[in-house]
């Protein structure tokens, strides 16, 4: 089959790959019907999270068609219509109880080396680094899945593929991003980066209640999006003023946001002063992992006894981190990847309902073969790309 | 250097003493776990003070952690988990030795033992 390996930093191609098989009775194989760009593959792309090995298949937003399922699979038959969360959990040990479905304490077979740099390991990942297992990802015409019994969502409507794609992650991520920000009516929430996941973040935020909510990010398109699609109140462009707390504050009466959502993660291209300059020399040297601008503003702008909520990924340690804001404004900090098995079914009955369309996000659609021009578009913010879904 | 490893298996003491089989070079003690925790399993490894046999107890502890890891996986899931990098599961040997994520040719399958 076709696949896009990594094949070293800034580098994907397109290869054949043999097909891949039923493993283990739980598995089942899915052919790729859509599957997306996200921008956490960039981090892999960028070669800022380790473990990663050429030859690598990526991604981890995919849907499709089950063409076979494993003896141990009795809620799918071939011919189903699924979409198919990014973590791949058991729902068997003790935090897949707990629906901490992205903490599955079995799913990862590199746990050993997950401990290593984590304290302890977390759940596999499709197309993710060998941190999380080494999955082969779904940014190909096949993929096998784990767990098969646990993770993907039958369909059962004649909803297009894009309005159902993001389920695997992105509308979910968004979605729990601004879930712990404990949203009870009247709250002003401040989005820390309009890319695709923040585009969810606003959009689920204004879902849940708040009152206001507040996009920040450094492209005008973004930034029209956040407010024409997914329902910002307000937005920043720190492109042109880049004292994001500052405006933060103008904005709330001098308070602070209720809530900071980070959906920036470890890139953070925000910032012109010479913080920015350290953190950006420090990560090209690999003295450090991430460049942590947006999440020390966050925290710099959340209103006192406020929540901190993190999305955007980070992959291991950051300098100058603001412990004593933390700390003495007494902020409540919530993080992790996406329990997606938790929130897919209630996300999936609101984009039937209507609450919500996806397919918003979507700027680019390409062919498969066509993934390494789409990595490269989407990594410069090329023709105002926000999302690419790339089609086997 | 701990010459300690644990797992907690979210099963019944009972469950857990009754399915143990894994094959650990140190002595295995359970206890029931705080809460609704399910079970501990601690092992204790045998190794003396000399330089040698503490280097050769690093990796002897390693391979005792992949075994608690496959007991549980195999307790609470039914199987082990395989993924392309690491097709027979967890292994200490794999580590620094990874396939690429992608799936396995015919031979390597057979190879794995997984045709």
């Amino acid at each position: 089959m076709k696949a896009t390996v990594w094949s070293g930093r800034n580098t994907v191609q397109v290869e054949n790959v043999p097909d891949p098989k039923i493993l283990n009775d739980r598995d089942a194989i899915v052919r790729i019907t859509s599957t997306a760009i996200c921008g956490s593959d960039l981090h892999l792309y960028d070669g800022y999270v380790p473990t990663m090995k050429k030859g690598d298949i990526l991604g981890h937003e995919f849907m499709g068609e089950v063409v076979e399922v494993g003896r141990g699979v009795d809620n799918l038959q071939v011919g189903d219509r699924v979409v198919v969360p990014f973590p791949i959990a058991c729902g068997n040990c003790w935090a897949c109880r707990h629906e901490l479905y992205s903490l599955c304490e079995n799913s990862n077979p590199n746990a050993g080396l997950a401990e290593k740099m984590f304290g302890h390991p977390t759940a596999g990942i499709f197309g993710y680094s060998h941190l999380t297992g080494g999955y082969a990802g779904g940014q190909a015409e096949f993929a096998r899945v784990p767990y098969a019994d646990v993770g993907p969502l039958k369909l059962d409507d004649d909803l297009s593929d894009e309005q159902v794609l993001f389920l695997s992650d992105i509308f979910p991520t968004g979605f729990m991003g601004a879930d712990f920000c404990e949203i009870t009516g009247g709250e002003v929430i401040a989005v820390f980066g309009a890319g695709p996941v923040g585009q969810f973040a606003i959009a689920s935020a204004v879902m849940l209640g708040a009152e206001r909510v507040i996009a920040i990010d450094q492209y005008d398109y973004r930034l029209q999006m956040a407010r024409n699609r997914a329902g910002a109140t307000d937005v920043i462009n720190f492109a042109e003023d880049a004292d994001v707390v500052e405006q933060l504050k103008a904005l709330t009466g001098g308070r602070g946001p209720d809530a900071v959502i980070d959906a920036v993660g470890m890139e953070a291209a925000h910032g012109h002063g010479a913080l920015h300059a350290v953190d950006r020399v420090k990560q090209a040297t690999r003295m450090q992992s991430e460049r942590g601008h947006a999440l020390r503003d966050a925290i710099l702008a959340c209103r006192p006894g406020g929540i901190v909520s993190i999305i955007g990924v980070y992959g291991g340690l950051m300098d100058k981190f603001p412990t004593g804001a933390l700390m003495n404004k007494g902020l409540t900090v919530k993080a992790g990847q996406c329990h997606v098995q938790h929130y897919i079914k209630p996300l999936y009955e609101r984009i039937r309902n209507g609450d919500i369309d996806p397919s918003f996000v979507v700027t680019h659609r390409l062919e498969l073969g066509k993934a390494p021009d789409a990595y490269e578009t989407f990594k410069h913010k090329l023709d105002e790309c926000v999302k690419v879904v790339l089609k086997p | 250097m701990s010459n300690h490893a644990a797992i907690t298996v979210n099963r019944s003491r009972e469950e857990v003493e009754r399915l143990w089989n894994a094959e650990v070079n140190g002595t295995v003690t359970f206890a029931d776990a705080p809460g609704d925790r399910g079970t501990e399993i601690h092992v204790e490894l045998n190794r003396s003070g000399n330089p040698v046999s503490k280097l050769l107890s690093t990796k002897a502890l390693a391979k005792v952690k992949d075994e608690l890891r496959r007991f549980k996986q195999r307790v609470e899931t039914g199987e082990i988990p395989r993924s392309d990098a690491t097709p027979e599961g967890e292994r200490v040997e794999r580590k620094f030795k990874q396939r690429p994520a992608q799936p396995l040719a015919e031979g390597e399958l057979e190879k794995a033992g997984l045709s």
